[in-house]
């Protein structure tokens, strides 16, 4: 067990402002996530779960509050150090996959990891994680070309590449049928088990929430922990 | 840091290999079309005043020419001094004539114009007059009695001064020539027409003939005109200068009058229009590579969230707008020189003073080439800044 928390957050708040009135989306949190938990985070519509994981993955940042990842605070980091952290140590996954329509599937898997090493390095690297998500037979073909399923695989290969401690995940699973699901799941499963990779993920599914090691609700901006 | 490097290049590149065809196919084309816009006045200024100044040269003065000493009314042995400067390096060809004003009549109608009197073979190595006849022939050498007219003297439908012309003369008609003091009829062997009205205004007798009336014109000239390739008129004019001291020697540019001032506004013009169509350029290109990084705003983002520096998608998009200008270039150079330019050298700009067509200079050419992609490079840069400032959740998130 590491003494450093994979992410810690204190008192974190996100308002968003439109047309004079504040709304506050998150509202004082803090939450300490430990180095090899699966957490998934669950909540209605509104609650504020995707802008925790916004907050968290250093996509956006916060009203008030602090946030701590791996022992760096965010606050403390200047844009160039962010990028490095985003591109080192977390991965990020979106529901809607979030493919570069251009770049085949290893093309994708690739791209983060060009930026650290060479082409060919970069390219065995990709091969190895596309095998990894069962993808080995469609590595050169479009995002257009893949199904749902397939191409949510190719995200969690991209989001793995640079061999991330923490995977962020947003809803996943929410544009996926049962089975697309239990495929991607079960990843996020074994990289967690095996791997000992820290996912945070979001989630509507109460099915799902058998796969987590822990489970938060958020309500209207507030944490409500199971 | 090289791979890092390496990246926008690769994106750039992957862009255009898997992008759409039509999109990038006209994207280029409007490059295209804003570097052929840009290119197009120029060259067709450009057209006018060369076409107009090799009018002067080869319908009126020569590269160089020679005229008495002020205070002298002619050059003497005229012929002789042709002979010393036909030796001279770089002479292709000269010749004299004797002007002197006449009245030609042709019935109730009767005009004042310059009469040249010419060694027709002579004349027609340097002023070439002989291959813009549009009616007849061109005088012989022994010819004593034969006239050659220009369009505006003759006049007719749809020529510029018909209204102080003869008003209609054909070959073959007759018509009075009354000099100083003396009076004769001359045959109409051909008219001509140059395209140049100081030319046309013009008409030619044989020295022959001439002296026959004036023996007092024998062996002088009012006028001597030297053709040389244009690279080496003004060497020329340095070694003829000292040849004779008793004549002025001048460059064709002397006798542009009206055309230096003519030239001289269609530069500014040029200028003027150049500015135009840069800020067209600029525009068009602004639009065309905005329009395509907003429509890849969520991807910008994206590309920003699994940790691609922002330095590197506005390089990518510097690339992407180097690339669509210099195929744009490209391709806007094929139409002009394979398209435009061979279509007007075969159907000119009917102009009073010339038949123009697109002259483009080499220095010009590449200063548009730079202008173009400067201009996209710009272009590309403000845009792709733009976006990669605004907050990545709301790219993302199309915000």
């Amino acid at each position: 067990m590491k003494s450093k928390a994979a992410v810690s957050i204190n008192k974190l708040v996100k308002e968003y402002e439109s047309s004079g009135n504040v709304t506050r989306a998150i509202n004082g949190v803090s939450l300490v996530i430990s180095f090899g938990e699966f957490l998934m985070v669950t909540g209605r519509n509104g609650s504020g779960k995707s802008t925790l994981m916004h907050l968290m993955a250093l996509l956006d940042d916060p009203t008030s509050g602090e946030i701590i990842i791996n022992g760096q605070r965010a606050s403390d980091l200047k844009e160039k150090e962010k990028f490095r952290l985003r591109l080192k140590e977390l991965g990020y996954i979106f529901q809607e996959y979030a493919l570069i329509q251009e770049l085949t599937a290893i093309e994708n898997v690739m791209l983060p990891a060009m930026m650290l090493t060479s082409h060919k390095n970069a390219k065995k690297k990709a091969e190895a994680l596309l095998k990894k998500v069962n993808l080995e037979n469609k590595m050169n073909r479009l995002p257009t070309q893949l199904s749902g399923g397939e191409q949510q695989r190719v995200a969690v290969a991209r989001s793995l590449i640079n061999d991330p401690k923490i995977i962020f995940a947003d809803e996943p699973t929410a544009n996926l049928d049962s089975f697309a699901s239990k495929d991607v799941l079960e990843i996020f499963k074994k990289l967690n088990r095996e791997d000992g990779i820290t996912i945070v993920m979001v989630t509507h599914e109460p099915e799902e929430l058998a796969y987590a090691t822990r489970v938060i609700n958020l309500r209207d901006g507030k944490l409500n922990e199971k | 840091m090289k791979n890092e490097l390496k990246l926008p290049f690769y994106l750039a590149f992957q862009s255009l290999r898997r992008g759409r065809k039509w999109t990038l196919f006209f994207t280029v084309l409007l490059m295209a079309v804003a570097f052929i816009n840009l290119i197009f006045v120029s060259a067709l200024f450009n057209g006018i005043v060369e076409g107009s100044n090799q009018q002067i040269k080869d319908t009126l003065t020569g590269n160089v020419y020679m005229t008495p000493k002020q205070g002298t009314l002619y050059i003497n042995e005229a012929s002789k001094l042709l002979t010393e400067i036909r030796k001279v390096d770089g002479v292709q060809a000269a010749s004299s004539s004797f002007q002197t004003p006449a009245r030609i009549e042709k019935g109730t109608r009767s005009g004042r114009w310059p009469i040249l009197a010419i060694k027709p073979d002579e004349f027609f190595d340097v002023i070439n007059v002989s291959e813009n006849m549009t009616h007849g022939e061109y005088l012989k050498n022994d010819d004593e009695n034969g006239i050659i007219l220009g369009r505006q003297i003759v006049g007719g439908e749809g020529v510029e001064l018909n209204a102080t012309s003869l008003r209609g003369v054909e070959v073959g008609d007759k018509v009075n020539v009354v000099f100083d003091g003396f009076e004769k009829e001359f045959i109409v062997r051909g008219i001509f027409y140059t395209n140049f009205i100081e030319s046309d205004t013009r008409a030619f007798i044989t020295e022959k003939a001439l002296a026959k009336i004036m023996p007092i014109a024998a062996n002088k000239a009012t006028v001597v005109n030297i053709k040389s390739l244009n690279k080496n008129e003004e060497a020329v004019f340095d070694r003829v200068q000292g040849i004779d001291p008793s004549v002025d020697t001048f460059m064709w540019t002397e006798a542009a009058g009206l055309m230096k001032s003519v030239s001289s506004s269609f530069l500014s013009i040029n200028v003027l229009m150049t500015l135009v169509a840069v800020i067209i350029a600029a525009v068009t290109t602004f639009i065309v590579i905005y329009v395509d990084i907003i429509n890849r705003r969520r991807q910008i983002g994206i590309l920003r969230a699994i940790g691609i520096r922002p330095y590197i998608i506005v390089l990518n998009y510097v690339i992407l707008a180097a690339v669509y200008a210099t195929l744009g270039v490209i391709l806007g150079s094929l139409i002009f020189y394979f398209g435009l330019a061979p279509y007007f050298q075969a159907h000119p700009f009917k102009l009073p003073i010339t038949d123009a067509v697109l002259n483009l200079k080499w220095t010009e050419y590449i200063a548009r080439v730079e202008i173009v992609s400067w201009v996209a490079v710009i272009s590309g840069l403000i845009p792709a800044l733009i976006v990669t400032k605004t907050k990545m959740i709301d790219a993302i998130l199309g915000r």
